[in-house]
């Protein structure tokens, strides 16, 4: 097909705010799916195909359409992930599109991630189709939602569509904008292969399956391919794309998209952001913006059992191997015994890989409360990063502690914008600035250290503002901090999973919240215990659970010997199963209550 | 040989009580009545001639004073036909202090009763009454009063950790009874048992039962006061003068052969325990066909006899061999929860009231003795 009449685009959209539904539309009316088999959101598939025994999710399809005249024109929607853990896995799928749509529900207005997206695209060159949806609702504000997109991309408000992808009200004109706006590709076919990869799956038959986008060249069946950042080289075994089944062709040329699959069976060595060229007839340069998945939060993950560990390690191996992001390493805790330090992009990634060791693996797990990733300097001038508040150095070797912080965007009606900056406050947050966005919206742009964001933070933003306020972040790498690693003593003896590393101001408050907390769930033992919060020897919060005074049976009933024996029997068995801190016997359970006390603070 | 008779029956069901017991007509009492002599004349059968010496004998309940005086004696000959009496047996029978007067004692006392078990509770009548009892103070002094008078021993029951109200009563109750002079009191505390009118109201929030601390506090104020006034602990809830311990109880402890009859009734022999139906209609039912009336029958291993020494051993101030724990027990003693002397150890006081949970620490392994 000539180039021209090819559109490469994607949908920028908020969660909810209609991107699947829209995309079942553009699926029914261009004929890639007939409508008699349109099951809802189509894109969206990955569970029902999961129960379907096929692995592979879509990341692109493919649909032909034609404008008037019989001028045909193929449409290649690729589908982007819609939360901030992924923006660099966004900013990527947005490189391997000429345009995108930006679908702001009409009742709900711009969402803060919507924005950071659109940036994204506008600084990526991409043209830009603002549309409202969900105008058939009557909570629908389309002229004040359409201002908003108006004066976010600097358009004239009668510009921006308004579309029902629920009813189909107003799809056909935006598929027609999508040909008539969007520019074709551009790209020499003449020229070495350089085609982008967007994102990649695992199949069990076909190995790592990679989505591209050709930016010069031609891709095809048998080619020996080289993946220029990780030096991965491997043969093409198939090439095609979806529609929405997978199809395969003998070959991708320049501005197309599909997919190839290689039969390497390690989904890590290939990258997102990669660029694949021929071996014999290689490009210059790898194509611009890629870089290595960076883990930015960290967490214990143990088994509730402790004979499931080696299944939790099949199954993190196993999973790693469609999640290339995920990082796991053993440990080793007093209180939860063996386990996984595992590494992810975000909170929201974490909630990912847990459900699925939950349903696809069947784990029960316990998960410590996650910690961010901390840059520290010896007295010896050496560097490490802790990942675990445990591996912290002594304070006495300590010269600089530095946290990850996030240039953070926070988009709120005015009414809710004191009770933010209040947030913002609290949480070490650096305010930086404050644009009106429209009378309906303000912009507060400030520095936040990542570790307040991983707790609770969000949950704090939804509930100060009715949950009107949005945050959208990104990375800005380390700064130094008046950070300290925090203890907890049961009886004297440190309990590591409960030890982490928080701003010397908040050490008290955060040391008396835990042992509080322990207080209530260790039950009493034969003497009084002391839980403490220590910084190095010292101790910043203390309580005592009191020794057990009364546990016994006082009578005999007529010789039953056998009911008071089973019970002191299962009194026995449930010692046996107490995890020992010293002399402490302390139920697996009190540990994994106190840690999803915790956990429960952090947004979902 | 000890033999424990159940008599299932109560006039009226105290709030606290999940016992098996019942309220039921006469008609059902005497059918129980005929089935539980069947019952003795058959296990007197098969139980061999020497356990047909009584050491003990134990009219427990329920309620058994709902017969009167005289039809006890009158039952505990029919028994004697059975199992022989001797000078030496210890012949108890609980009393509902509501139920009897001096002539009911006087009467069971001829037929061979020589030591009265009285359901005293307290000797307030605001905690009887919230108790659900039959009976108020005046009757149970009276009660006590012509149970000693027949020249029996008696032992009365009393409650603590009873709720606000009535925790000042129990020592109050505990010095009055004491002044009337029994030969052994049994000390219980009041414990919450599910689906009791009591479990109930403190569900509801009406009723609120004491801390621990405060139980705790009480139970070693109420045994130092019975300590003072010359009734020797012998066991978690029971104190007499010297001599007067109830040997039948002891036996539990100790590991002695019972028989138990009637329905629900537990026994201990040649190392089996085995129980009877708790169903009283059942259980005549059984009885009359000819079939079986047990419940449970368990053989018992060297580990779990071992176990049950240790379990029962600890709650009496005798103790258990030291040789017999495989556990360390320097922590315990350190902390006052034990004391070991002379081979043996045994639980304080303090260690009584958490012997639950010591036990449980002491009992051995059983993974390790399986594999074993």
């Amino acid at each position: 097909m000539d180039r021209n009449n090819i559109r490469n685009f994607c949908i920028i959209a908020h969660i909810d705010h209609g991107k699947s539904t829209l995309a079942d539309r553009f699926l029914e009316i261009t004929h890639t799916v007939p409508s008699q088999k349109m099951a809802n959101q189509y894109l969206d598939r990955m569970e029902l195909e999961r129960e379907r025994g096929i692995t592979i999710k879509a990341q692109a399809v493919r649909m032909h359409y034609s404008l008037g005249e019989g001028e045909e024109y193929r449409l290649n929607l690729i589908d982007t992930p819609g939360h901030v853990d992924f923006s660099y896995e966004v900013s990527r799928s947005l490189v391997a599109c000429e345009g995108a749509i930006l679908l702001v529900d009409a009742s709900q207005g711009i969402e803060a991630q919507t924005v950071g997206n659109a940036y994204l695209a506008l600084e990526g060159g991409l043209t830009i189709i603002p549309v409202v949806n969900k105008i058939d609702l009557p909570a629908a504000d389309f002229e004040d939602t359409a201002m908003e997109l108006a004066d976010l991309l600097g358009v004239d408000s009668g510009d921006v569509l308004a579309v029902s992808a629920k009813t189909g009200e107003g799809v056909e004109d935006l598929l027609r904008a999508v040909v008539q706006e969007i520019p074709p590709p551009s790209g020499d076919p003449e020229l070495p292969l350089r085609a982008l990869v967007f994102d990649s799956t695992y199949d069990v038959y076909k190995g790592v399956i990679a989505f591209v986008r050709v930016k010069e060249g031609l891709v095809s069946q048998g080619m020996k391919a080289l993946f220029m950042a990780t030096g991965v080289k491997s043969e093409i075994n198939e090439v095609g794309y979806f529609s929405p089944d997978m199809i395969s062709c003998q070959d991708l040329e320049a501005g197309d998209v599909g997919y190839i699959s290689t039969g390497i069976k390690d989904v890590s060595r290939i990258k997102v952001g990669d660029t694949i060229t021929d071996q014999k007839r290689q490009a210059a340069d790898l194509l611009p913006g890629y870089q290595e998945p960076k883990p930015m939060v960290f967490a214990g993950v143990y088994p509730i059992e402790a004979d499931d560990f080696a299944d939790l390690g099949d199954a993190l191996d196993k999973l790693k191997l469609s999640d290339s992001a995920l990082t796991y390493n053993r440990e080793n805790s007093r209180a939860l015994g063996f386990g996984f330090r595992c590494g992810f992009l975000g909170l929201l990634h974490m909630e990912i890989v847990q459900e699925r060791l939950d349903r696809e693996y069947g784990l029960q797990l316990v998960v410590t409360s996650p910690t961010v990733v901390y840059e520290v300097e010896t007295r010896d001038a050496e560097v490490v990063f802790v990942r675990n508040p445990s591996d912290m150095p002594d304070a006495a070797a300590l010269k600089e502690v530095r946290e990850p912080y996030v240039q953070a965007t926070i988009l709120v009606p005015p009414d809710y914008m004191g009770n933010i900056l209040e947030l913002v406050k609290e949480r070490r947050g650096v305010y930086q600035e404050m644009v009106y966005l429209s009378g309906r919206r303000v912009e507060i742009r400030c520095k936040l250290p990542l570790a307040e964001i991983v707790v609770d933070f969000y949950d704090q933003l939804k509930s100060r503002s009715r949950g009107y306020a949005s945050l959208d972040y990104e990375h800005i790498g380390f700064l130094p901090g008046n950070l300290v690693k925090l203890d907890i003593l049961i009886n004297g003896e440190p309990v590591d999973a409960f030890s982490a590393i928080v701003d010397r101001n908040h050490a008290h408050d955060y040391g008396k919240k835990i042992s509080q907390r322990l207080r209530q769930l260790i039950p009493r033992q034969l003497f009084d215990v002391p839980v403490q919060a220590a910084i190095g020897g010292r101790v910043v919060a203390r309580e005592t659970i009191k020794a057990k005074r009364k546990d016994v049976l006082s009578k005999c009933y007529g010789g039953d010997v056998t009911r008071k024996k089973k019970l002191l029997e299962k009194q026995k068995e449930g010692k046996r199963r107490m995890k020992m801190v010293g002399k402490v016997e302390i139920p697996q359970e009190a540990f994994i209550s106190a840690l999803r006390a915790t956990r429960e603070e952090t947004p979902k | 040989m000890r033999l424990y008779i159940h008599w299932p029956f109560c006039v009226s069901r105290c709030a606290y009580c999940d016992f098996n017991s019942r309220v039921a007509s006469r008609e059902l009492h005497a059918l129980y009545h005929h089935a539980l002599i069947t019952e003795i004349e058959n296990r007197s059968r098969c139980i061999g001639e020497e356990r047909r010496d009584l050491g003990s004998l134990y009219l427990g309940g329920g309620t058994p004073s709902i017969m009167k005086g005289e039809e006890v004696a009158r039952f505990l000959e029919e028994v004697f036909r059975y199992f022989r009496r001797g000078p030496g047996t210890e012949v108890t029978v609980e009393v509902n202090p509501a139920d009897w007067c001096a002539g009911d004692f006087i009467q069971a006392r001829e037929g061979g009763v020589n030591r009265f078990s009285m359901g005293v509770q307290s000797l307030s009548d605001d905690v009887l009454a919230f108790l659900g009892r039959r009976h108020s103070a005046n009757q149970a002094v009276e009660a006590m009063r012509s149970a000693l008078a027949s020249g029996a021993d008696v032992s009365a029951d009393l409650l603590c950790a009873l709720p606000a109200a009535g925790r000042l009563s129990a020592s109050d109750s505990l010095s009055d009874v004491l002044d009337l002079g029994p030969h052994h009191i049994s000390l219980y505390g009041l414990t919450l048992e599910k689906s009791t009118p009591l479990a109930k109201r403190v569900e509801l929030g009406e009723v609120a039962l004491p801390g621990e601390d405060e139980a705790a506090d009480e139970y070693l104020a109420l045994v130092s006061t019975l300590g003072e006034r010359g009734y020797e602990q012998y066991e978690i809830s029971n104190f007499s003068r010297p001599g007067y311990e109830s040997r039948h109880n002891l036996a539990y402890w100790s590991r002695e052969e019972y028989l138990g009859v009637g329905a629900g009734a537990h026994s201990l022999i040649a190392e089996r325990r085995f129980s009877n139906r708790s169903s009283v209609l059942q259980y005549i039912e059984n009885i009359k066909s000819g079939g079986s009336t047990l419940e449970s029958y368990e053989v018992l291993n060297l580990s779990e006899r071992e176990s049950e020494e240790i379990m029962l051993g600890l709650r009496t101030t005798a103790g258990v061999r030291e040789e017999l724990v495989g556990h360390s027990v320097d922590g315990l003693e350190a902390l006052g929860l034990i004391v070991r002397r002379l081979g043996r150890i045994r639980l304080t006081p303090s260690g009584m009231l958490v012997s639950n949970t010591i036990i449980a620490g002491l009992l051995p392994d059983v993974d390790s003795l399986r594999c074993a």
